[in-house]
């Protein structure tokens, strides 16, 4: 990279914007990161005790997870339903992309991407409330259901996880229908054809042709969807609660509600080292590296 | 097993585009069969429509007695040979060889017997278990060859297949398409604008110009009575004369060539000419022969202005002094020897050629070949014979 910069920008240039780079890096990535680290393993104390005798390092904040039954809960909850969330917005983006990608001419393609970002011009918590109101007990979905009579009497979608669902799918399909569609679109159409021609049908051309060509940016669009859900608050602050609770809720009320940072840095971290955990699973079962990824 | 191949009635339309006029044609089992056209003229529209990737806008496409109508490609017993091969790049050889079975629910076992079969037949025995990226252009060529074969397909499409080659393998791959169609007996169905490789392999060739087909007929009869003016100028190398008509006895055709004098040479039977007709005249350069003061026959006076040894012959670029017209020239290895003297730029030599060689078409005003761009004009844009020189 550095050879890159130097042949672009001559020597000097290079070293400055690679200097900065790493100061930015160090001071406003690695330092507070470390910071938080250090607050992890510390227990929560008053002022006045700081660097008193019972300031020093611990597991302390971390065993709270394994003590505290529903934190427990509510964590293995987020990671399954992030999970599902990330299969359910691959489920939904797959045929989108496939779409746009090979089936669209390039003016429906483009007026169909229009039509997916339009709406991420509005802020992620107004979105939201548009489900929010959607979704309600006697909200316009339950209404249309049920003038079709396809029920007899409304649902109730929020505080629990089909709004979650709902709410997130739609909050970061567009991070799982781009990587995907691009790695779709630079499949060769002939490669499609030439299974067709050999005999091949829709689901197997797709499962032996279009998927592992796609698997790059499958998998980078469903890490980043993971992240992204397992991360998320407002969407089950807003669409989820009290029923299904995030573990990004209690990270917040760590924080904000009791105060306890240390505490609430311990959780974070164990949220983050779930996402890596998850992120090498998953680039593991595609045989993808993270190079691949970056692409 | 019938692999007989026809269309009938069959136009292909993009929007107003006609990309194919109404095409009738037939192509019979066990044919090597070859579609021969410039670039753009709808060699490719054709053979997916036979494939089944397009749906003729009118007509229907048969193979054997089957209509094919309502069968998808997946479901045609055709297989294709894509341009840019379109081998499975993340698959080994087997397994690209193997997908056409696989797909059949064919076993393992068989699959494997089978491929290992066809990859003898495509000399590759061994390269079973190698990556596709592994491969060398010409070896790639018989993995998509393997792969067609496979699905054991009653006509084999191919389209273009060798374009991609350097000039060696290309020539080396033909005899080989020619062994392996021979050996296994199944239709080829052939795309190429390479006249050569038309010529060399093929059963029968159709022309193509413009959506149209010119010409069906076996290479040698395409050769020596081209239809049209189009197929005189696309196979093979002619010089073309703007002449009229100044008697027909039978096939034999009198002609006034206005400042190069009277010509003469044979139209078909079937070819309408009349007295006084604008026809064009078609002399290949190796009909063309020096000739003496004493000899009798048609002769055409030229300037030299250009000498390339190529071998086994030597091509003149000549000039006509009458007319300014070029004519190209070539000499057998022992004429060249014999007039070795007079081989030189600037030098004038007169050269005769025997009615019999020659063809007579009507001047339709169809595009004919340019020999200084190589592309196809219109016959309104060329310089008349009397009208002055080329550009
Ligand atoms: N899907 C399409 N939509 C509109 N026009 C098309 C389509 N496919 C082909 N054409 C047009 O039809 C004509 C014939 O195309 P085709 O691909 O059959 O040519 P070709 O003879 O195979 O040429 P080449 O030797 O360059 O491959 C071209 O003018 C092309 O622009
Ligand atoms: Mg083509």
């Amino acid at each position: 990279m550095l050879r890159q910069l130097q042949a672009r920008f001559g020597g000097p240039l290079a070293m400055a914007i690679l200097g900065l780079l790493g100061i930015w890096l160090i001071l406003l990535v690695t330092l507070p990161q470390l910071q938080m680290i250090d607050y992890s393993f510390r227990p929560n104390l008053l002022p006045d005790q700081r660097g008193g005798p019972e300031d020093g390092w611990t597991l302390g904040n971390y065993a709270t997870l394994l003590n505290n039954e529903i934190h427990r809960v509510i964590f293995f909850k987020t990671l399954w339903s992030s999970v599902l969330v990330t299969l359910l917005t691959l489920a939904v983006s797959y045929p989108l992309a496939w779409y746009l990608a090979k089936v669209a001419t390039p003016r429906q393609a483009a007026l169909c991407i229009l039509l997916l970002i339009i709406p991420f011009w509005i802020n992620e918590i107004l979105r939201t409330y548009a489900w929010f109101i959607i979704l309600a007990f006697r909200g316009p979905l339950n209404e249309v259901l049920m003038m079709l009579g396809l029920i007899e009497r409304p649902i109730r979608f929020l505080s629990g996880d089909a709004g979650v669902m709902v709410g997130m799918v739609y909050a970061y399909i567009l991070f799982m229908v781009f990587p995907v569609y691009n790695a779709i679109e630079s499949l060769d159409d002939n490669q499609v054809r030439a299974a067709r021609d050999l005999g091949a049908g829709t689901i197997r051309t797709h499962r032996r042709i279009v998927i592992p060509h796609a698997k790059p940016g499958i998998a980078t669009g469903c890490i980043m969807t993971f992240m992204l859900a397992a991360g998320s608050y407002a969407v089950p602050a807003l669409l989820g609660s009290p029923g299904s609770r995030w573990f990004t809720q209690i990270i917040y009320n760590w924080f904000f509600e009791g105060g306890n940072w240390n505490q609430g840095a311990a959780y974070a971290f164990l949220l983050l080292v779930l996402c890596i955990g998850f992120m090498s699973l998953v680039m593991r079962f595609f045989k993808v590296g993270l190079g691949d990824i970056a692409k | 097993m019938d692999g007989s191949v026809r269309l009938d009635e069959v136009v292909m339309r993009f929007g107003d585009f006609t990309a194919i006029e109404k095409t009738t044609l037939e192509i019979g089992s066990g044919e090597f069969f070859s579609f021969l056209g410039p670039s753009g003229c709808g060699k490719t529209t054709l053979l997916n429509m036979i494939s089944g990737f397009l749906t003729p806008t009118e007509g229907r496409v048969w193979i054997g007695d089957e209509a094919m109508g309502k069968v998808s490609v997946n479901r045609r017993p055709t297989a294709m040979i894509f341009q840019n091969l379109a081998l499975f790049p993340l698959m080994t050889v087997f397994e690209n060889i193997e997908f056409g079975l696989e797909v059949r629910g064919v076993d393992k076992r068989t699959r494997r017997e089978a491929s290992e079969k066809l990859l003898a037949l495509v000399a590759l025995e061994g390269s079973g278990p190698k990556q596709i990226g592994e491969l060398s252009g010409g070896q790639k060529q018989r993995v998509a060859i393997a792969r067609a074969l496979a699905v054991e397909p009653r006509v084999l499409l191919l389209d273009e297949p060798l374009s991609a080659l350097d000039l060696k393998l290309r020539q080396h791959m033909r005899a080989e398409l020619k062994a392996i169609q021979r050996k296994t007996g199944i239709t080829f169905i052939y795309i190429t604008h390479d006249q050569g490789e038309a010529l060399t392999m093929s059963d029968r060739v159709a022309v193509m110009s413009a959506g149209r087909i010119q010409q069906v007929a076996d290479p040698m009869t395409l050769y020596r009575s081209p239809a049209t003016g189009f197929v005189a100028a696309f196979v093979g190398e002619n010089n073309r004369l703007e002449t009229r008509v100044i008697e027909r006895e039978g096939q034999r055709v009198r002609l006034d060539a206005g400042n190069l004098g009277e010509l003469a040479g044979m139209a078909g039977e079937t070819v309408i000419l009349g007295n006084g007709d604008r026809a064009a005249l078609f002399l290949r350069p190796e009909h063309l022969k020096p000739i003496g003061e004493g000899d009798a026959g048609p002769r055409l006076s030229a300037t030299i202005e250009a000498v390339h040894f190529e071998g086994a012959w030597v091509m003149l670029e000549t000039r006509l002094e009458a007319s300014g017209e070029k004519l190209r020239v070539q000499l057998g290895h022992e004429v060249s020897r014999q007039y070795a003297d007079s081989l030189d730029i600037g030098q004038r030599m007169t050269f005769g050629y025997d009615p019999a060689d020659a063809v007579v078409l009507p001047d339709d005003g169809s595009p004919v070949l340019d020999e200084d761009t190589g592309e196809m004009v219109e016959t309104e844009q060329r310089a008349m014979p009397d009208g002055g020189s080329h550009a």
